[in-house]
């Protein structure tokens, strides 16, 4: 009891130092409620049968996503406790003068760090039950759900998960605490806060060299990766990071020795102010705060690829939705022809229509206007030149110009005109495969069809869509006159349908018609396993887009979040420690006559420069990391990346600078409150 | 000689009106322009609290304390760092060198905290420098140097600013007798030649026995005080070792 008055105590006591143990714990709580809330958010949503299983999906990925999450969460919690206890060893050592055990101590750390535990868990678990609300709206609108009404959303697993999680951490922590306190000898307790401070002197001369060494290694590396021409595979990504990471330490390692000679040279700067002191102090501790800089650059690296690409490729997705999806419904029969001669394995098309006349459905019970296109079969490939110098062979369909010209007229565009031996190119799919299949255009100029020499060009090439379709099956079609496609073998029939009216009743109409259709009967001679047939209808199209894009959007969210969190916190913890470390420093530069705007200033300039250094390489490292994820992407859709930078601008500019302000006026006040202390 | 700071009837109290501790009780005394002026007293004699007040680190309950004619008891934060960079010197028992800084901008850093121009530094600290035979040390770190360098570029710290008065706590007291010596002659240069007034707590008679004047305090009040006009610093060190004796601290415990 005597301890947890104690422990009580001391965390009114010092509150001021729990506060970024605090807010690291209910950060991580509260985001970590929101994203595994998402199952339970569905209670206020009207959603679709594959949307709640799209919901579901997400979930459990979440969960995985979580247990990754929570060990970096741990990792953080236990290096913000280890800067704690460095901070109250001189008070651990007052208790053991008076003759209390290390057992006793124990306990009442365990108390504190119990007290503090719950305290964060709950503000977090309260905070994140708020904020899922509002998020429950968000999801809401990345999967296309309609809101049924407001109502309060709470989700049991969630805040049973992430108090599981929670509480193994905090186990973790105590344990490395007892063992921390178990460990200490009294002698280095009492002078804790005298500890010989093992200064090395700068090897400027030495920085000079490994910068120039650094700036060459993340050159090369930006080189390695976005060399024109060249596609980014696995061990060119491999090659970069490590020349990427390697400069990036070596960065860190001499920049404030390689600014400091720098600045030296000019006295006017140097002989100014603070600004010798700031350099110094700053490069004093570089030794040993390098290693948790280049980490911090690291995770802000990531935090910004996965925020702003992330939230990029959503964007784009949802851009080109349109596009995948011209027709309300499209039906396709597709068979396989093996070889020419064998008359009854040779699929020659089926007329669509009429076999739905024959089997008494009536498509004009729902069906505003539809279109029969045939599809022709072609050993031919087409090559695309992906990588440089190797291009990859691309399987391709023909179809007649008259009904190319019919699908574009029931889109409302013109029609195109060919001569007798020309061909069209038509890749309609959403992304870069359009663009790299107009500049391959050239590659593909010797190609015969019936006998006849066919010519195309670049004039040639349409990116129309031409049927409704999660994912164009074959993405590239030739456009051909009708007479060159006599007597070659079909592969697919396809239905287009538009709906009499945009509704869920002609849509249910339309896909349980069509599935009554008998094929067998008009394909005599097939046996089932070598035709298939289906139906894909926008609404389909659109959710599974949509499905796609809220889990991209919520992984990017989610990590993005936790890794700028966990980069800001360990800045904020690196320095907090480092002000309280040169308390005495900065006493010093009052006693000198330093007034409270030159000491802020000079803080302020220290803290920048260490929140500001590593966010700015990260910029720059995600500037070409953002460049090449778009190229490999690039076949997925094309991302708008000024969007997403303004929504990662402003995340950064929230949580990072939150962070910054929070660190900077808590440093200020360790310093202030020292002196209060000696003005009486 | 002008009157470079005068303390008067200046009182620290501490606690509350039920246990009230008087750390200065009444305490007045002037300091001559120029003057080379040591406080002596027994640990827990106020001698350091009554530095603190004068070097503005501490406040005091009552009295005034001009220093050139300005009162620093009424001073606000702003003008008393103002006060402070301009006026004041300061040397500590334990050197407060900043370890990162070579010699050279340790001293420098006086002056650019009073923003000094950058292009007039080089050739002050020089300056000092020499006075204190430091001159080959500059580019050294701290930790590179002796005792008795560290606390004479300690001290070229505080003279480099040319300030009015220069306060030293216990400068001597983490020096060994020879770096102790040739510190305190040092102060003795530059009251002789550049006009310094310096303003040395000490408990030590041998280091007091360097000044021109000592004040002796006993119980937060002005005990006694003695000069030492034409006497060798022999006979000025038997005069302290006397008051030393009556004043009850120090070597006196065992009479």
């Amino acid at each position: 009891m005597m301890s947890l008055n104690i422990a009580l105590q001391n965390v009114k006591k010092s509150f001021k130092d729990y506060t970024i143990y605090f807010l690291t714990l209910t950060f991580g709580v509260c985001i970590f409620y929101i994203f595994n809330s998402i199952e339970s958010q569905q209670a206020i949503m009207e959603l679709t049968s594959s949307q709640s299983l799209a919901l579901s999906t997400l979930s459990r990925m979440m969960d995985v996503v979580s247990a990754f999450i929570s060990c970096i969460l741990a990792f953080l919690i236990i290096y913000a406790n280890g800067f704690l206890i460095k901070r109250r060893k001189k008070e651990f050592g007052i208790y053991m003068t008076l003759g209390m055990g290390k057992g006793r101590i124990s306990r009442i750390l365990i108390c504190e760090t119990v007290l503090v535990g719950i305290l964060s868990l709950v503000t977090g678990l309260v905070l994140g039950i708020f904020l899922s609300q509002g998020m429950a709206i968000v999801t809401a609108g990345l999967i296309g759900a309609n809101i049924k009404g407001f109502s309060f959303v709470f989700s049991p697993s969630a805040a049973n998960d992430a108090i599981a999680y929670f509480g193994l951490t905090f186990i973790i922590v105590l344990a490395f605490n007892v063992i921390t306190i178990r460990r200490q000898r009294l002698i280095n307790l009492i002078y804790a806060d005298r500890k010989n401070e093992h200064f090395k002197p700068p090897r400027l001369k030495l920085s000079i060299c490994v910068f120039i060494a650094a700036l060459i290694l993340i050159i090369s590396a930006y080189r390695t990766i976005t060399r024109p021409g060249l596609f980014p595979t696995g061990p060119v990504i491999s090659i970069a990071a490590c020349l990427g990471v390697v400069g990036t330490f070596l960065f860190f390692f001499s920049l404030s020795g390689f600014f400091l000679k720098l600045l030296q040279q000019s006295k006017n700067v140097y002989l100014t102010r603070l600004n010798m002191f700031v350099l110094r102090q700053l490069n004093s501790k570089i030794n040993t705060a390098y290693v948790s800089i280049t980490f911090v650059c690291l995770m802000l690296f990531v935090a910004i690829c996965t925020l702003s690409s992330g939230i990029g490729l959503t964007s784009a997705i949802k851009a080109d939705m349109g596009k995948s999806a011209p027709y309300s419904a499209t039906f396709t029969v597709a068979a396989q022809t093996d070889g020419a001669d064998d008359s009854a394995q040779r699929y020659d098309g089926l007329d669509i229509a009429a076999a739905l006349a024959a089997d008494g459905i009536d498509i004009n019970s729902f069906a505003r206007e539809y279109l029969e296109a045939r599809y022709y079969a072609s050993d031919a490939k087409f090559m695309l030149n992906l990588h440089a110098g190797m291009p990859a062979d691309m399987p391709i369909e023909y179809i007649k110009l008259s009904d190319y010209n019919r699908l574009l007229e029931m889109q409302g565009l013109p029609p195109i005109t060919l001569e007798a031996e020309e061909f069209a190119v038509n890749c309609g799919m959403t992304g870069n495969l359009p663009r790299l299949v107009k500049e391959s255009i050239g590659l593909n100029s010797a190609l015969t069809l019936n006998g006849a020499a066919l010519r195309t060009g670049p004039d040639l090439f349409m990116d129309n869509a031409l049927e409704t379709s999660p994912n164009g099956v074959y993405a590239i079609i030739f456009v051909v006159n009708d007479a060159l496609l006599e007597g070659i073998p079909a592969a697919r029939d396809t239905l287009h349908i538009n709906y009499i009216a945009d509704s869920g009743e002609y849509e249910r109409l339309c896909v349980s018609s069509l599935k009554k259709l008998d094929l067998a009967a008009y394909l005599p001679g097939y046996s089932s396993a070598r035709f298939s047939s289906g139906t894909e209808t926008r609404t389909d199209v659109l959710e599974k887009t949509s499905e796609a894009t809220t889990a991209i959007a919520y992984l990017a969210v989610y990590l993005g979040m936790i890794f700028l969190i966990a980069s800001a916190t360990v800045l904020a913890i690196t320095q907090l420690s480092e002000t309280s470390d040169n308390v005495r420093r900065y006493g010093l530069l009052r006693k000198l006559g330093a007034d409270d705007r030159m000491i802020g200033g000079a803080l302020f300039s220290q803290i920048l420069i260490y929140f500001g250094a590593p966010l700015a390489l990260a910029l720059v490292h995600s500037a070409v990391g953002i460049g090449v994820a778009a190229r490999l992407a690039g076949t997925l859709g094309e991302m708008s990346i000024i969007g997403s930078s303004v929504f990662t601008a402003g995340v950064i500019v929230l949580i990072y600078g939150g962070y910054f302000l929070s660190t900077y006026w808590g440093s200020k006040n360790i310093i202030n409150k020292e002196y209060i202390q000696q003005r009486g | 000689m002008s009157v470079i700071l005068k303390a008067h009837n200046i009182e620290k109290y501490y606690g509350n009106r039920n246990n009230l501790t008087k750390a200065l009780d009444g305490i007045s005394f002037d300091v001559d322009s120029g003057e080379y002026v040591g406080i002596m007293g027994a640990s827990g004699s106020g001698k350091t609290t009554l530095l603190n007040c004068i070097s503005t680190i501490d406040t005091v309950t009552s009295g005034q304390i001009l220093i050139g004619g300005t009162d620093i008891t009424s001073m606000g934060e702003k003008a008393l760092s103002k006060f402070r960079r301009e006026s004041l010197g300061f040397v500590f028992q334990d050197f407060n060198l900043l370890d990162t800084l070579t010699a050279f901008e340790n001293i420098a850093l006086a002056l650019t905290i009073m923003k000094t121009p950058p292009r007039k530094i080089a050739a002050r600290v020089n300056d000092v420098a020499a006075v204190l035979g430091i001159a080959d040390v500059l580019s050294k770190y701290p930790y590179q140097m002796s005792g008795g360098q560290r606390q004479r570029v300690a001290s070229a710290r505080a003279i480099v600013t040319d300030p009015s008065l220069i306060l030293a706590d216990e400068p001597t007291g983490a020096l060994d007798s020879k770096s102790a010596r040739m510190l305190l002659e040092s102060f003795q240069r530059l009251v002789a030649e550049r006009g310094a007034t310096i303003l040395m707590v000490t408990h030590d008679a041998f280091s007091a026995s360097y000044c021109g004047r000592i004040l002796f305090i006993r119980d937060g009040r002005l005990f006694h005080q003695i000069s030492r006009g034409r006497d060798s610093r022999k006979q000025f060190f038997d005069k302290i070792m006397e008051v030393v004796s009556l004043l009850g601290g120090d070597g006196s415990d065992v009479a």
